[in-house]
């Protein structure tokens, strides 16, 4: 579904990627893990071109998305992005924000759209928001309306970009809850996060990421309970 | 009360000598020159915002060569006086295109472009100031780069350019009293005649800075009506 060869990136001098190579299958749930800098955000933001990739392919479904003949905003609407800082349009209700993109881009009537961004709310929890403004909202219910939003585009991937990191802690439960209902609905998804726990539960592969390469990458029960590398060790030793 | 009023500017007329009844000879004129202070301004600001936009978007292209025609432009509108500025385009510019001077034409031809740099600026400020994450967020539902920017990005930056526009269109109308020196007949070109004519110097230029605040200070409570009705938009 997803395939990664020799994937490079650098800011200017600073190289960020240095040489990954992975392949993600339908239905699969990837967790990336790693300390900061160590490259796993910028990996994600390769997977949908929101960084330009320096060398190496990325495929989706095998089309080459840095290929210049590839229709990029085609390649988006199938896989959607989920961000640490919810980036919900602060000018438009709950409703608006997810029904924009299936009505510009996949040229939905209003109907059509309403009615499935209506679904979307329901099942992330918030069926009676969808009048009100993010800025009113808690941050776990942005988030949640942020997946919802992703969701309505129908994507085949779903990648999360740290979801939980901007959270106040009691509010990381219930995007987590949604994110483990979509996985056990068999999307196919890439997380980026630092909660272990639900690494351990949801995912069914983790990876461990630092300085720009990919460590180790393991089922989560071998990665956490039987690290191969010091590098895992020392960093699962201090985030365990 | 008019009887009241009267005896009144009367009485201020003796103490001071103020010449009500030399003013009152050029009402008319200030009442011709006022409108055209405001036609003038509002030609200016109408043709400035259609400039300043395309300048600004040109400024904010990526590619430097095509940014830098736009970029230089800003730079030397903002970097030369609007004295300078009107002066060339009225003796330089107009007479290429007319054949012959025209000081409306002039005026209005200088406002514009000068306020159009301005305005260029309040839009590319406007348009950086919104967080990258928006339109992200948008590209990575699959919108385009213009659809992002009509739906996402605009309508966002445009309420953030209300109070520096309304601060250049304030600008914009003062500015305007500098048209005076190409013969445009506007407030100022009749308060120049009546201090020729009479030799006063009190009555026309107080007059002129009264009618010029009377404009400024209404557009500036309008603006901030618009500020305030669309800064309760966002949360019904």
């Amino acid at each position: 579904m997803i395939r990664v060869e020799n994937l490079k990136k650098t800011f200017g001098k600073n190289e960020v990627l240095k040489d990954i190579s992975v392949t993600i299958k339908p239905q699969e749930v990837v967790v990336v893990i790693g300390p900061s800098g160590s490259g796993k955000s910028t990996f994600l933001r390769c997977l949908n071109l929101l960084e330009t990739i320096t060398a190496g392919h990325v495929y989706i479904e095998g089309v080459d998305i840095a290929d210049k003949k590839t229709d990029i905003n085609k390649i988006r609407t199938e896989v959607g992005m989920v961000f640490q800082q919810f980036n919900l349009f602060p000018h438009k209700t709950v409703l608006e924000n997810i029904i924009l993109a299936p009505m510009k881009v996949k040229k939905q009537s209003r109907e059509q759209a309403v009615k499935k961004a209506r679904e979307l709310l329901g099942k992330v929890g918030l069926a009676e928001k969808e009048n009100v403004y993010p800025d009113s909202l808690s941050g776990g219910q942005k988030q949640r309306v942020a997946i919802a939003r992703a969701l309505a585009m129908e994507p085949k991937i779903m990648l999360f970009d740290e979801p939980t990191s901007a959270l106040d802690p009691e509010m990381v439960g219930e995007v987590l809850e949604v994110m483990k209902q979509l996985a056990r609905e068999g999307m196919t998804m890439v997380v980026v996060t630092h909660e272990m726990g639900f690494a351990r539960e949801v995912g069914d592969r983790v990876i461990f990421m630092d300085g720009g390469y990919i460590v180790e990458e393991n089922t989560p029960n071998q990665l956490f309970n039987n690290p191969q590398h010091e590098r895992t060790k020392l960093f699962l030793s201090k985030v365990l | 009360m008019i009887q009241l009023a009267g005896s009144f500017i009367e009485s201020i007329s003796v103490s001071t000598g103020f010449r009500f009844d030399l003013l009152a000879g050029y009402m008319p004129l200030f009442l011709k020159g006022t409108l055209y202070t405001i036609g003038i301004s509002l030609f200016a600001i109408f043709i400035g915002l259609i400039l300043g936009l395309l300048i600004g978007l040109g400024e904010l292209m990526r590619n430097k060569l095509l940014s830098f025609p736009f970029k230089a432009y800003v730079a030397f509108v903002r970097g030369t006086p609007f004295f300078v500025q009107i002066l060339i385009i009225h003796f330089g510019v107009i007479p290429v295109f007319l054949g012959k001077t025209n000081g409306v034409a002039a005026g209005i031809v200088a406002l514009s472009l000068n306020s159009a740099a301005y305005i260029a600026e309040i839009f590319r400020a406007g348009i950086q100031s919104i967080d990258k994450g928006q339109m992200e967020a948008a590209r990575s539902l699959g919108m385009t780069h213009t659809q992002a920017m009509k739906s996402v990005i605009l309508p966002q930056a445009f309420k953030r350019m209300i109070p520096p526009l309304g601060n250049e269109f304030i600008t914009l109308i003062k500015e305007s009293s500098l048209t005076a020196i190409v013969a445009v007949p506007e407030i100022m070109y009749w308060a120049r005649a009546f201090n020729g004519e009479y030799y006063r110097v009190w009555e026309p230029y107080l007059l002129a800075a009264v009618i010029y605040f009377i404009l400024t200070f209404t557009l500036s409570i309008l603006l901030s009506h618009l500020e305030k009705r669309l800064a309760t938009d966002d949360k019904s």
